[in-house]
């Protein structure tokens, strides 16, 4: 048994470690370029980063803009989804625009974004709240409108009123799906406030309004430091493995009759 | 068994008025459809039109008249085709490329237990880095031009495509398989005749997946750091606050997503006719 | 009564055993003990007994889709190390593939079966044959979700068919259908069966089924399985005369039958039924 589980660690290791080792070897001896990222000195880097502080800090700007921009997307999404799901009308009618909207790139409204709001974190809010909105409503409609009608037949039988009815019936069995499309959301608006980040970053000139994306484009165009530029991918990938991780343990937690 | 008690079955709450009874219901519901979707479009172009006045600037919020004025002089210089040409272009360029190198490796990880074991941390390494994340390192490696769009947004469409085509082999039902095994079949027939089949569902959900992530990212590296394509285009106007011209190419990216996307809805009905059609 | 012929069996299992490792505790579980059984050629032979007698099992080994833990299986003195074209399989579920047609489906085997796959013409001729056999003329191009349960299921016989099987095995195949179509089926079953017909050209059946009726109406003889562990509790011979008629059901001598093997596994289904 241990050395089944030994012998598939070996094989899980050995693609990654290999490929470290090489791009270090690569770098060392192949290139003449002292800029040349290699994995040492992004562990320094790294060390150096976490310790001044900036990592860290530039991480929770980001972070607080994603929450900040899903929370209103949330919301919203939350209210008309329930309201789409539940009236047939107000699902064929607001349904053409978040057809034609959804397949907006969220990336392709940061010009209209810096216009309206300037390059501050409103835009980054707005940009990421977009983002964020399609996956939401479009799980809260299929979720409201998969609570099976049975159950609300059998609940109206037994004498409970509307409010009582969402509150026990159609919200538990929506919440599955609201908790897939939270956690799209999520994905999505953390992917969103990188690019948004790096895109004011790289057409308005940097300027100090902080986050990862600032911080990648800062080592990109100013002090051009690779090392420091992997960092901060690895971070990013980090933060959207923990959001991930975070929200199926709050689903689990939350739905213990699902599985 | 004939062809109405079909029918019937699978439009159970319509009553039956023959044939052409039951194409004018269609054509009516059709008709009705395009109605809605209509009153809903005017509404709120008539609240942006409003808006817009009353904002009483240009810069910030054009009418939709201009933006339309603005698409259609885009359209009559050759300036929105060729930045779609371009953008199309690396679209389906890194989508095809990425689609040729992850639905094989899919099909080798799916099947093959030590493959995956050896491949698979490797990708939930790099899988969480969006290829958004990519494009600062991708600006360095390979500077302003085609290169870096084609790249993000091959990498952007390569996990979900892989993924996606990893499940699908992963979940084919054993039943099948084992009625094809003991009809006497060889491997390869397995895999042709069975195998590859029933995976295509999950993998055609990945492609749309994967085009529409990949389609994001790609207007995304197209806006930092691409000379030409429609993100380009975009962040161009911007700088010259040619409002009208900025929302015109913003409604043109969000026409080619919509319609990628319904290409490859096309596609996916046309290769699996077979699978039930779930209840309109 | 039909004499069959005991020289020769079709199939022979000795001392078979099947022991499943429970994932969790990695506790063992035998399913199966002791085995021996043989299924002579030409003879039609059901498998009853309580859920979790391992009636399925036992078809699977003989398929060659499980390996037993112990014992051997044979076909014409040969071990069974795997599935093999001639040994035909009817699924409970049917298992057609869903993007086949029903004529896709019935030709698979004819046409991609290893070393003996036939030339289109004869193939074409072949699926016609089994399609009109089984009643399946019209709706040769729907796709399986477009049949109803019987059509499914006769699909799935004549796939079986169609590769030409010397033996015929099938788990609970009438199990999802309806009281009336099931017992129609039956009757077509045994038509097709080659009932009526010499006996030495009839393919060998092993049949696994819950219903006790449906056992008596089909077989030469009747396997009668007890559970925990699963193991044969009786053989019966079947002397009705053939060819059935559905007249028979309401004969004593059916009912005798049906009573005896009744008695047998009631206590083990009763208490199948009310643990489960």
């Amino acid at each position: 048994m241990t050395r089944v589980i030994s012998s598939s660690l070996l094989r899980a290791a050995v693609l990654p470690v290999g490929l470290l080792v090489l791009w270090q070897l690569v770098v060392m001896f192949g290139t003449p370029s002292r800029r040349a990222p290699m994995p040492t000195h992004v562990v320094e880097a790294a060390w150096a980063l976490i310790g001044s502080g900036d990592l860290p800090l530039a991480l929770i700007q980001s972070f607080g803009r994603v929450l900040a921009g899903f929370a209103w997307a949330a919301a919203l999404a939350l209210v008309l989804g329930a309201l789409m799901g539940t009236y047939r009308a107000v699902d064929r009618s607001l349904d053409p625009l978040v057809e034609s909207f959804r397949s907006i790139a969220p990336i392709a409204l940061l010009p209209l974004a810096i216009l309206w709001f300037g390059t501050g974190t409103p835009a980054a809010a707005f940009i990421v709240g977009y983002a964020a909105f399609f996956p939401m409503i479009v799980n809260t409609i299929h979720g409201v409108k998969s609570v099976d009608p049975q159950l609300i037949r059998a609940a109206r039988t037994l004498g409970v009123d509307r409010l009582t009815i969402l509150r026990t019936v159609v919200l538990p069995g929506a919440l599955p799906y609201i908790f897939v499309g939270a956690r799209l959301a999520l994905g999505v608006a953390w992917t969103s406030i990188i690019a948004a980040e790096l895109a004011v970053g790289a057409k308005a000139g940097g300027g100090g309004t902080g986050g990862i994306g600032q911080m990648m484009f800062v080592f990109y165009a100013y002090s051009v430091d690779l090392n420091g530029i992997i960092v901060c991918m690895i971070s990013v990938g980090v933060v959207a493995l923990v959001i991930d991780r975070g929200l199926r343990r709050l689903e689990q937690w939350m739905l213990p009759w699902k599985r | 068994m004939k062809a109405d008690a079909f029918d019937g079955r699978r439009m159970p709450e319509r009553p039956r008025h023959g044939l052409a009874g039951y194409r004018s219901r269609r054509l009516w519901d059709a008709a009705t459809g395009v109605g809605v979707y209509l009153r809903t479009m005017v509404v709120f172009l008539l609240v942006w039109q409003a808006a817009a006045l009353w904002i009483g600037n240009p810069i910030l919020l054009p009418t939709p008249v201009d933006v339309a004025e603005s698409f259609v002089e885009l359209a009559g210089t050759g300036e929105m085709i060729t930045n779609i040409v371009v953008s199309v272009t690396r679209l389906v360029a890194s989508f095809l490329l990425a689609a040729v190198i992850a639905v094989p490796l899919g099909f080798a990880m799916g099947l093959n237990r030590t493959v995956f074991e050896m491949i698979d941390p490797t990708v939930e390494l790099l899988r969480p880095i969006s290829g958004i994340a990519w494009i600062p390192l991708g600006l360095f490696i390979l500077g302003i031009g085609d290169a870096l769009p084609t790249a993000i947004m091959f990498y952007g469409a390569f996990f979900p495509l892989l993924i996606n085509t990893i499940t699908a082999v992963r979940s084919v039902d054993r039943s099948y398989l084992n009625a094809a095994r003991t009809l006497g079949v060889g491997r390869a027939t397995v895999l042709l005749q069975v195998i590859i089949p029933a995976a295509l569902p999950g993998i055609l959900v990945g492609a749309r997946l994967a085009a529409g992530a990949g389609w994001m990212s790609m207007v995304a590296a197209e806006l930092i750091g691409a000379p030409s394509g429609l993100g380009f285009a975009v962040e161009w106007y911007r700088e010259l606050l040619m409002t009208p011209k900025v929302l015109a190419f913003v409604v043109l990216i969000g026409l080619m997503g919509y319609l990628f996307d319904r290409v490859l809805r096309a596609v996916q009905r046309s290769l699996t006719r077979w699978a039930e059609p779930r209840n309109a | 009564m039909e004499t069959l012929n005991d020289a020769a069996p079709k199939l022979r299992l000795r001392g078979v055993r099947k022991e499943f490792v429970l994932p969790r505790t990695g506790e063992r579980t035998v399913a199966l003990e002791e085995i021996d059984l043989d299924v002579k050629r030409g003879e039609f032979l059901c498998i009853v007994g309580p859920s979790g007698c391992g009636k399925t099992t036992i078809l699977n080994m003989i398929a060659g889709l499980t390996a037993p833990t112990g014992g051997s299986l044979e076909i014409d003195g040969k071990p069974i190390d795997g599935p093999g074209a001639e040994r035909g399989v009817v699924f409970q579920d049917y298992a057609l593939f869903p993007w086949k047609t029903v004529w896709e489906n019935i030709e698979f085997g004819p046409r991609y079966r290893k070393g003996s796959a036939l030339a289109k013409s004869q193939r074409d001729e072949r699926v016609r044959h089994f399609i009109d056999l089984v009643a399946l003329n019209g709706a040769e191009n729907k796709y399986p979700y477009e049949l109803s349960g019987g059509m499914r299921q006769r699909c799935a016989f004549a796939r079986a068919l169609a590769n030409d099987p010397d033996v015929l095995l099938m788990d609970e195949p009438f199990a999802a259908l309806d009281a009336q179509t099931r017992v129609i089926l039956q009757e077509e079953l045994l038509r097709i069966w080659g009932e009526t017909g010499a006996r030495d050209e009839r393919r060998t059946v092993v049949f696994i089924t819950h219903g006790i009726d449906e056992a008596v109406f089909l077989a030469n003889r009747i396997v009668v399985m007890g559970s925990h562990p699963g193991r044969i509790r009786e053989i019966k011979t079947v002397d009705l005369p053939r060819p059935r008629k559905p007249e028979m059901r309401a004969s004593a001598a059916f009912q005798e039958l049906v009573e005896h093997i009744w008695q047998l596994i009631r206590d083990e289904a009763y208490a199948a039924t009310v643990k489960a």
